[in-house]
């Protein structure tokens, strides 16, 4: 794998790692019944202090415009955004 | 001369790859290469033989080898493809050369390794082959405490049934409640109340630091004390198996799958990917993810068997139904729930409701918890999560695919159902909790007369 693959991997690793933690503790808040205090690593302060409430700020559909623009989603390798319009008659696979 | 056909793998997607594209088309010469002494077993049903729910691990064997060669197909057992030569179109296996005009890459995945000091030790046991389940099984007779590391799907699976056996098992993981990857806490709860009741020990938000021992594992360091265990079973992440294929020069997405169009097709004439070595999109966001079931490696290696055999065939982007039994305790859910929505910032409309499995005078009736998260505005779904009585997998695989073809609560709230006292109840769980979520928000918009939230059966 190339070095630039690589730094990709880890960087969405790492992010999914810290959104999920800041999301688990959100839920506990919700639902508290039955769980625990996630183990959380030290450090880490750059993602758990910049990155997630950064993230967090940013309005969805901001972040799906940017997803597409940076080529992150699927429709880079030649995958169809699939039609989901209420209503809409299945059409066979062209 | 036939067009050559390999396939590398003999797992849920080369088994499908191999024998589809040699149905469409005979005049295929297909060669499946596997590493493995057995092939067409379901390793999804290890964890039940090693429970007693299941008798046997031979009842898991699906097909012979035989069946296969009879059938028409080329079979190399025990035989390790090491390198794959894209520009002149050859395999080697055994020193030895092998012509392709289309290549099927099915490598799978190998189990993530715990990057911690003793992870070499003995007594560390990975699931997934069935010649070392056998052996693992007969271990089992004569141990009495397990450490099962990681609350995946497997891991909740191991876990439920060594407790069933009769063993001592801790359960360690990193997150605040099992299966947190997919699972939602109001979900987990009555999880870990069955799989407490059948003796396993939760040890949650605990990291596992080292194994100790000398040559065998004795017990597991943790950032919570020390778990004495006679052997581990690891059950972390899985790991697409792509060194093969990185080598040969192919492309490995973020998620450290191979990269494939919606044909299977990688960026290779000829070469297709299939199963767990490959990333497909998530049919909301198109992001793509990789882990997902023995069904869609399955569905995976038939489009790719299509597109060889010349019937143009796409894989539509997953909305992934999962279910799977915790203990005794059944759950389920497609796509996000509240935490995944919540980790990647997606809004949502939460529709909730609580039925009935059959008609609640039946006997063994049981409540049917059902939880739905819709696109505010539109109400089209977009995840849920479902746990309790019998019709957990059915409901989650219907709601997927109503998700990919985009109904929306609305659609949900005046579906037809099945009453018939033993199978269905008047008033389906799906439908209250749409119906529910629509009386809240008209309630909140002081709409006039609108449906009142739905009694439960």
């Amino acid at each position: 794998m190339s070095a630039v693959a690589q730094a990709k991997q880890r960087l969405r690793d790492r992010a999914e790692h810290h959104l999920r933690l800041a999301a688990m503790e959100e839920l506990r808040r919700r639902y508290p019944a039955g769980t625990s205090p996630a183990y959380h690593e030290h450090g880490a302060l750059l993602w758990r202090r910049a990155f997630v409430p950064l993230y967090r700020r940013v309005p969805w559909e901001h972040k799906v415009r940017v997803m597409h623009a940076l080529g992150m989603t699927a429709e880079r390798a030649g995958w169809t955004t699939p039609s989901r319009r209420p209503g809409e008659p299945w059409r066979p696979p062209v | 001369m036939s067009e050559r056909v390999v396939v590398i793998g003999g797992g849920g997607a080369g088994t499908a790859a191999s024998t589809v594209a040699k149905r469409l088309k005979p005049s295929l010469r297909v060669t499946v290469f596997t590493e493995f002494e057995d092939i067409a077993y379901s390793p999804c049903g290890i964890p039940f033989v090693h429970g007693g729910e299941i008798p046997r691990f031979e009842d898991l064997f699906l097909s012979t080898v035989d069946r296969y060669v009879a059938d028409g197909l080329d079979m190399r057992m025990e035989t390790v493809v090491t390198d794959i030569d894209l520009d002149r179109g050859l395999i080697t296996a055994r020193n030895e050369h092998e012509g392709f005009d289309q290549l099927v890459i099915c490598t799978g995945f190998t189990w993530e390794k715990p990057d911690v000091p003793g992870a070499n030790l003995e007594g560390l046991h990975y699931v997934k082959n069935i010649r070392r389940a056998m052996e693992f099984d007969r271990l089992l007779d004569t141990v009495r405490t397990v450490a099962v590391i990681g609350a995946s799907p497997l891991g909740v699976e191991m876990a439920g049934n060594l407790g069933r056996r009769g063993l001592d098992v801790s359960f360690v993981d990193e997150g605040s409640w099992v299966l947190g990857e997919v699972l939602d806490p109001d979900v987990a709860q009555p999880v870990h109340d069955s799989l407490q009741e059948h003796g396993v020990t939760l040890r949650l938000g605990t990291r596992v630091e080292a194994f100790l021992g000398d040559d065998h594992v004795r017990a597991v360091a943790t950032s919570d004390g020390e778990i004495p265990c006679d052997v581990a079973i690891i059950c972390l992440r899985k790991m697409a198996n792509t060194a093969l294929a990185q080598a040969a020069g192919l492309e490995v997405g973020t998620t450290g799958g191979l990269i494939v169009d919606e044909r299977m097709r990688t960026k290779v004439d000829g070469v297709y990917a299939a199963g767990d070595v490959i990333e497909v999109p998530h049919g909301l966001t198109m992001l793509p993810i990789r882990g997902l079931t023995g069904s869609h490696a399955y569905a995976q290696g038939r489009t790719a068997a299509a597109n060889i055999a010349g019937v143009d065939r796409v894989y539509d982007p997953v909305w992934i139904p999962w279910g799977l039994v915790a203990g005794d305790y059944v759950i389920g859910g497609f796509s996000v729930g509240e935490t995944l929505a919540a980790a990647m910032g997606i809004p949502y409309v939460l529709a909730t409701g609580v039925g009935v499995s059959r008609a609640r005078y039946y006997p063994g009736a049981r409540k049917t918890h059902v939880k739905l998260l819709a696109e505010p505005g539109s109400l089209r779904l977009i995840g849920g999560q479902i746990h309790g009585g019998e019709g957990v997998k059915e409901r989650c695989d219907f709601l997927a695919f109503a998700a990919k073809r985009g109904a929306t609560l609305e659609d949900l709230a005046w579906m037809e159902n099945i009453y018939s006292p033993p199978i269905g109840a008047l008033f389906e769980p799906i439908a209250i909790a749409a119906q529910n979520a629509l009386a809240d928000l008209a309630a909140a918009t002081r709409e006039p007369a609108q449906p009142a939230r739905a009694v439960p059966a």
